[in-house]
């Protein structure tokens, strides 16, 4: 048996901000006792960017990593060098990512994890043992919300687009039996929400002489990273959550209501080397033969018996009761 | 006749024994109780004064307990109990519910399905691919499924494999594994989205909600556990009854809010619906008023297009909601506009064949859930008139009869339940309108006719006006008087039967029974007429007390003879019974009716294959006819009649009995009236003579030659008499010979009858020719010679046979028949001293075999009651002489070593023995022994 | 106060289509607290009948009744009386007051209740009382057709017991009384 070493912090979500004080303990089991040469409690935030193309369209001459970008690295001693018994040991810890008066490194964004850009927070332990040892350590990530001082003074109110979708408004080709038997799809979607709310909505399917067989209200992000003079742009899918399964009635009102999944939404952020923002999107699947044959296709992709409308969504970190 | 003991044979040998003389009439003057005549007894009616009180103190004392006028404090407290029990209260309705689905749609053999879940085929190993030809036929829709790949397994494999899914599903929650127990329950979610397999909807509805409840229930209790205990584990406070977001921690929220986030994130409607709706309640702790996610959800609903599918998830929302303490309603009516816009898109457009087929089916499916939400809806409204109006006005049926009726359509399956549902109140001030709504909604796929049927429930239940009552009916007796088919008339009029009957409506009983009568004759009457046919004439049957007026109705003759089998079996039953619960039947063309009716309920009995209390019944009840036939002074008639009766009814065993009873009845009728009809009764006897040897029972038969000849005698018919006391021993002789096999037999009635013959014996004539003791000398061999004589009949035998020599030794005998004008043999032979010594030297020999038997038994309880009974006769008989006096010691010593000397029924026979004997005898030396 | 109905030989329907309405109207439920009945019912929706006007019946078999599973005869206590039943077809010569004793003796009660002669008598004797109902509908008998309908209530009450002859003389009800009390103590109680 080896010795296993814990984080544990005592929020069970692990969700903190930047100036709350993370507490919590190291907790080592082992079968003997160990003589160590000190434990360390370090925290790193950085913002890691990749760049796989997308749509820069040259491929090869910028795949690669970027440079990440630090936003915290510090360390504290939470034990000196000295031994620890065998069994199990607690040690408690408090640490506060951004002190007072400190100055950082960079501004405490929001944790995200996207295709090209990723905000990580990690803890990390060290019990440090000597040349002979391997030291033993643990890491744990937890997730770091915007301060309250962050958050937009303003108020923020939910602002809503409305849209219609026929058979005009589409910028890619369509069956002829759709574009020549019309549609008219209209409602309203959120393009400013709150990350605590639902994007919420309606939409009302008014005509339509080609029945329908979906409704999706897809959820999209926008990576932007600056690579040198050129900003990489990769757009990718969060989400995709039906509204409607099959040919739905005309004039019936359906709600939209989308909640935010966390980790993979932060609020939209426009910094110097990279960009974080999202974008819904509304796509009307019409019931065809033809799409039996492309069922796996990528949803974004125009299709011949898709229509969409596509609208951007600015996330904004909102106190809880605010909105 | 051996002896063993030869001491007791040298005394009888000797025996000189004197019959005790007796004066009957004396006697009874002597002993006669006086009777005076009684002003009051308590059979007495109260006066009417006393009952008025008794009526008012009872009213006062209601008053009292009003509850209505009970104290607040209680009210409430029980509002709340009854608030309690809510929930527990629902879901036993919703397992009973749950119960019914699956009975009412049971799995079908083989499934397929199309794109089925993997969860399904991953450990079901027997599931093979169809080959098209030989699964088609269970495929209910072979265009959709054809192109894709089918895959088939039976329905006992996916219930059982959905069975082992909601344990694999436990499991994983109780090892902490709360992903997996997540994404197997949304596997089950999306198995509800294939409505392939109309029938096996309901069974699959039923068993994944099953595992979303589970799901819904674990989850609930993990939050209420971290809102009620910290985080190590210690008790902090348990949440009341009626909690606020307030009183919940923040990482409890945290947890509930991540749940609702997952389910969120599920991509397909239809589960993630399901799913939110199976941890709805959780809403509870991050909102106080839930309903609003309860509205969007209702609307989210309507994304759902398939029927099926939307209905059924709609009927789990209604089931959901009633977990949370909600008073609101609003989206149970949104539910059922939303189904009913659903059925109105699918249900108007006609199609012929197989599609027109498949949505009967699919509309009995949604039935179910229409029916529950509609109860739900109606259940949490409080009867306020305002609050239905609104609920009405949402279903799109205002309050205001001009722009609401007619105007728009309602889908006749939806009317039907809110019908159902509806408070009385409701229904009874809107009746017009109600039949307004259902003489518009004609829709294909159900029947307009159950909702004429249902507003009859519904109006007979209301207590409305009469004038209401009487344009209701006249309305739906014209509305139905369209009608061409048998069976949507009968449902219908079967529900205003009650109504027309009660309000003497004959002007529509008419139309009804005319209406009947013109779609039924000449036709072929199908099961469900048949039981409609049957409910209506039993609902006419149970109204009227006289059954002549119903027999007076134009038509119901001949809507009777329409019927067949065991509906027609029932009424006759029922006509039957009617007719023999008044009393006698005098008059002749009811006779006759009632005759034919018995005969073709006597033709469907099939002795063969029926139990025994299956013909029971209609047995009893041509018994009960032919026993209530009375016709007065056409006597003659009536034994006509009886004579038919034998005819028509020969295989019934139990009639041969009430036909024997009956012509017997009749004759003493006859007597009554005089002498005059003295051919009559002969007949009468005649007639029971023949008929009594068809009974079957020996015991049965012996008693009624009994009645017979009693009845003879009491006509003066000696020798009819006579012959019929020898056919009853003759019967008697062959008793054990044809009888043993079919029942056990029945010594006691047995012997009670033959002791009731020694009885009769007392005023038959004695004839010389034939020996005058010719009869009880019978009987003696037959107490000898029957191997059926168990001991204590042999005894009761001799004993009877000794009480009635001591008898008929009287200078007058105790009764005659009534002024028959027989001459006893008390007449007939007095001072004979040869008929004396007949009696005697018979009386001397039973004697002698009564004390040899006695002295066979071996001793027990039983044989001691024997010995004092004999004790107790000769004491009787008898004059008590040394000789009498020494047999009786004899049998007290018998009685006293089997019964011990304490023994009450001993003494008493001591004691009266003692009072026997004459002033001048002593008590002899034996006794003494007694005694000592 | 106990009341005892005593009623038997109604032969229904064979000789009477049902009991008097006279007598129906004052037989009504929850009066009468043990009914005895002697016997010759004869069917078996007379004994549901009974049985609606008071639970606590007590049968003994008549020759003609339908269910065989009647007793013979049959005892009971009531207060300080025990009473004995019995149809009395089976005594010989019929309704004599001698044979009755016997079988009073016999089965150890203080008053014998018999029917069978359709013809409403009381008696006391030596060992006790005799009482016959008569028969309730009036139906012939083996030696009569002239028979008026009878039936008895005891009202028992202590040691003393009033005997109510309810008897239909002429389309009337004749109420008549007997009284008579039980002379020595409770003779059971030594056993």
């Amino acid at each position: 048996m080896s010795t296993k070493i814990v984080l544990k912090f005592f929020r069970s979500n692990r969700i903190y901000r930047p100036s709350e004080p993370v507490e919590g303990k190291i907790v080592v089991n082992s079968p003997s006792s160990i003589s160590h040469h000190g434990i360390r409690l370090s925290v790193t935030g950085s913002v890691s960017l990749q760049v796989r193309g997308g749509s820069a369209g040259v491929i090869e001459s910028f795949y690669g990593v970027v440079k990440p970008i630090t936003i915290v690295n510090k360390s504290i001693e939470v034990k000196p060098p000295g031994k620890i018994g065998s069994g199990t040991t607690e040690l408690p810890f408090t640490m506060v990512l951004k002190q007072i008066g400190e100055k950082s490194l960079g501004r405490f964004y929001e944790t995200f994890h996207g295709t090209d850009v990723s905000i990580q927070y990690l803890f990390t332990v060290d019990i440090a043992r000597g040349y002979l040892y391997k030291s033993l350590s643990a890491t744990t990530e937890v997730i770091v919300e915007s301060d309250k001082a962050d958050v937009l003074e303003r108020p923020v109110s939910p602002e809503m687009a409305i849209f219609c979708i026929t058979q005009d408004t589409q910028r890619h080709p369509l069956l002829p039996e759709i574009k020549s038997g019309g549609f008219r799809v209209t409602g309203r979607i959120s393009t400013l929400c709150s990350l605590l709310d639902p994007i919420s909505g309606e939409l009302t399917v008014e005509t339509s002489a080609v029945p329908i067989s979906s409704i999706d209200i897809h959820l999209l992000r926008v990576e932007s990273v600056l690579v040198g003079e050129k900003i990489v742009t990769e757009t990718s899918l969060i989400q995709t959550t039906q509204i409607a399964d099959g040919d739905v009635c005309r004039n019936l009102t359906l709600p939209i209501y989308v909640i935010l999944p966390r980790l993979l939404t932060c609020p939209s952020v426009f910094a110097g080397p990279f960009s974080i923002e999202f974008k819904v999107s509304i796509v009307i699947s019409f019931q065809s033969e033809l799409s039996k044959l492309h069922k796996k296709s990528d949803p974004r992709t125009p299709r011949l018996w898709l229509a969409m409308e596509t609208l951007p969504l600015e996330l904004v970190r909102t106190r809880r009761g605010d909105l | 006749m051996e002896l063993k003991d030869r001491r007791l044979r040298s005394r009888t040998s000797g025996f000189r024994m004197e019959f005790r003389r007796r004066d009957y009439s004396a006697e009874e003057q002597g002993h006669v109780l006086r009777r005076s005549l009684s002003d009051h007894h308590p059979l007495l009616p109260p006066s009417p004064s006393f009952n008025n009180q008794v009526v008012d103190e009872k009213n006062g004392n209601n008053d009292f307990y009003d509850p209505l006028r009970g104290l607040n404090a209680e009210d409430s407290a029980s509002v709340e109990e009854k608030d309690n029990n809510n929930s527990q209260v629902s879901s036993k309705e919703w397992t009973s519910f749950k119960r019914f689905l699956m009975q009412k749609f049971p799995v079908s053999k083989m499934i397929s399905i199309a794109s089925m879940s993997d969860v399904i085929i991953k450990s079901s190993a027997s599931f093979r691919k169809s080959s098209e030809s030989s699964h088609l036929e269970e495929v209910d829709d072979p265009q959709r499924i054809s192109q894709e790949d089918v895959k088939v397994i039976t329905g006992h494999e996916y219930v059982s494999r959905l069975h082992e899914l909601k344990d694999e599903i436990n499991r994983a929650w109780h090892a902490e594994d709360r992903v997996t127990a997540l994404k197997l329950t949304i596997q089950v979610a999306k198995l509800l989205m294939d409505t392939s397999v109309l029938q096996f909807y309901p069974t699959l509805f039923v068993l994944a909600t099953d595992v979303l409840d589970m799901l819904g229930d674990m989850v609930w209790k993990r939050i209420q556990q971290k809102a009620e205990f910290s985080e190590d584990g210690t008790f902090l406070c348990s949440l009341p009854e009626d909690f606020k977001t307030s009183d919940i921690c923040s990482d409890a929220k945290e947890t509930c809010n991540n749940w609702f986030c997952k389910v969120g994130s599920i991509r397909e409607l239809l589960p993630r619906i399901y799913l939110e709706l199976a941890i709805f309640p959780c809403w509870r702790f991050l909102l106080d008023k839930p309903q609003d996610s309860l509205q969007r959800l209702v609307m989210m609903a309507r994304g759902v297009v398939d029927p099926l599918a939307s209905t059924y998830c709609r009927l789990y929302m209604a089931h959901c909601a009633r977990k949370l303490p909600l008073s609101d309603i609003g989206h149970l009516v949104t539910c059922v506009n939303d189904t009913k816009i659903l059925l109105m898109r699918h249900l108007s457009a006609r199609e012929d064949g197989h599609f027109s087929d498949k949505k009967r089916v699919l509309v009995s499916l949604m039935e179910p859930s229409i029916e529950y939400i509609m109860k739900c809806i109606f259940e949490n409204t409080s009867q306020s008139q305002r609050q239905v109006d609104s609920v009405l006005l949402e279903l799109g049926l205002g309050r205001n009869q001009e722009d609401l009726y007619g105007s728009s359509p309602c889908v006749s399956l939806v009317l039907h339940h809110l019908l159902k549902e509806l408070p009385t109140e409701v229904i009874k001030s809107n009746f017009v309108g109600i039949l307004h709504l259902i003489e518009c909604s004609q829709d294909h796929y159900f029947d307009q006719c159950l909702n004429y049927r249902l507003l009859g429930f519904r109006l007979s239940e209301s207590r409305s006006k009469l004038d209401i009552v009487y344009s209701v009916v006249d309305k739906v007796i014209q509305a139905v008087a369209q009608y061409d088919r048998l069976d949507q008339y009968l449902r219908v009029v079967d529900a205003y039967m009650d109504i027309v009957l009660q309000n003497q409506m004959d002007n529509h009983l008419k139309t009804i029974l005319e209406g009947i009568s013109k779609r039924a004759c000449h036709k072929e009457i199908h099961e469900d007429e048949l039981e409609s046919l049957e409910s209506i004439l039993m609902k006419l049957l149970s109204h009227f007390t006289d059954l002549n007026d119903v027999l007076a109705l134009d038509h119901f003759l001949e809507i009777l003879d329409v019927m067949f089998g065991n509906p027609r079996s029932n009424i006759n039953m029922h006509i039957l019974s009617m007719a023999t619960r008044t009393g006698y039947l005098h008059d002749l063309s009811t006779i006759q009716l009632l005759f034919e009716i018995s005969q073709s309920l006597h033709d469907v009995i099939d002795f063969g294959s029926m139990k025994d209390d299956e013909y029971q019944q209609p047995l009893r009840l041509i018994s009960r006819f032919v026993e209530m036939v009375d016709c007065g002074t056409e006597m003659e008639q009536h034994l006509m009649f009886l004579v038919e009766c034998r005819g028509a009814f020969g295989s019934i065993n139990e009639l041969k009995e009430t036909l024997v009873h009956s012509s017997n009845c009749l004759a003493i009728k006859a007597l009554k009236d005089g002498r005059k009809h003295l051919t009559f009764v002969k007949s009468c006897i005649a007639f029971s003579e023949v008929t009594i040897p068809s009974v079957l029972e020996h015991v049965v038969q012996f008693n009624l030659y009994i009645e017979t000849a009693e009845v003879a005698l009491l006509g003066g018919l000696v020798s009819h008499s006579d012959g019929l006391v020898v056919s009853a021993i003759s019967c008697l002789e062959c008793f054990d010979l044809t009888d043993g096999s079919r029942t056990s037999i029945d010594a006691g009635g047995m012997l009670s009858s033959i002791q009731k013959l020694c009885s009769l014996l007392v005023m038959f004539p004695g004839n010389p020719d034939e020996g005058i003791t010719r009869f009880p000398n019978s009987i003696l061999s037959l107490i000898n010679s029957k191997s059926w004589m168990t001991p204590r009949m042999k005894i009761r035998l001799f004993c009877g046979i000794i009480l009635l020599l001591a008898t008929l030794s009287q200078n007058k005998l105790p009764y005659y028949p009534y002024r028959a004008e027989i001459t006893g043999n008390d007449l007939l032979f007095f001072g004979d001293p040869s008929y004396m010594h007949e009696i005697a030297a018979l009386s001397e020999c039973v004697l002698q075999n009564l004390i040899s038997f006695i002295e066979q038994e071996p001793p027990k309880a039983a044989h001691g009651t024997m010995a004092l009974e004999a004790c107790n006769c000769i004491a009787s008989a008898f004059v008590v002489c040394q000789d009498t006096l020494e047999v009786c010691w004899k049998l007290i010593e018998i009685g006293r070593l089997c019964l011990g000397a304490d023994d009450r029924y001993l003494q008493s026979t001591i004691k009266y023995l003692k009072e026997q004997l004459p002033s001048s005898e002593k008590v002899p030396s034996c006794s003494n022994l007694i005694f000592a | 106060m106990v009341l005892v109905l005593a009623l038997g030989d109604l032969h229904i329907p064979h000789r009477a289509p049902d009991l008097p309405a006279k007598f129906k109207s004052m037989l009504v439920p929850g009066k009468i607290q043990h009914i005895i009945c002697t016997g010759n019912l004869s069917i078996k929706e007379v004994h549901d009948y009974l049985r609606t006007l008071c639970p606590d019946l007590h049968i003994s078999r008549g020759e003609y009744d339908e269910d065989a599973r009647y007793p013979e005869t049959k005892t009971l206590t009531i207060g300080q009386f025990k009473l004995g039943l019995c149809h009395g077809h089976q005594v010989v010569p019929w309704g004599d007051l001698d044979s009755l004793a016997m079988l009073q003796r016999q089965l150890d009660v203080d008053i014998l209740v018999t029917g069978h002669t359709h013809q409403f008598t009381a008696y006391k004797h030596e060992g006790g009382v005799v009482i016959n109902p008569g028969s309730a509908t009036g139906a012939y008998s083996n030696i009569t057709y002239d028979v008026n309908p009878s039936f008895v209530l005891m009202d028992i009450d202590g040691l003393r017991v009033v005997v109510y002859v309810y008897e239909l003389i002429d389309g009337e009800v004749k109420v008549d009384k007997i009284d008579f009390k039980k002379t020595t103590a409770p003779t059971h109680s030594a056993h």
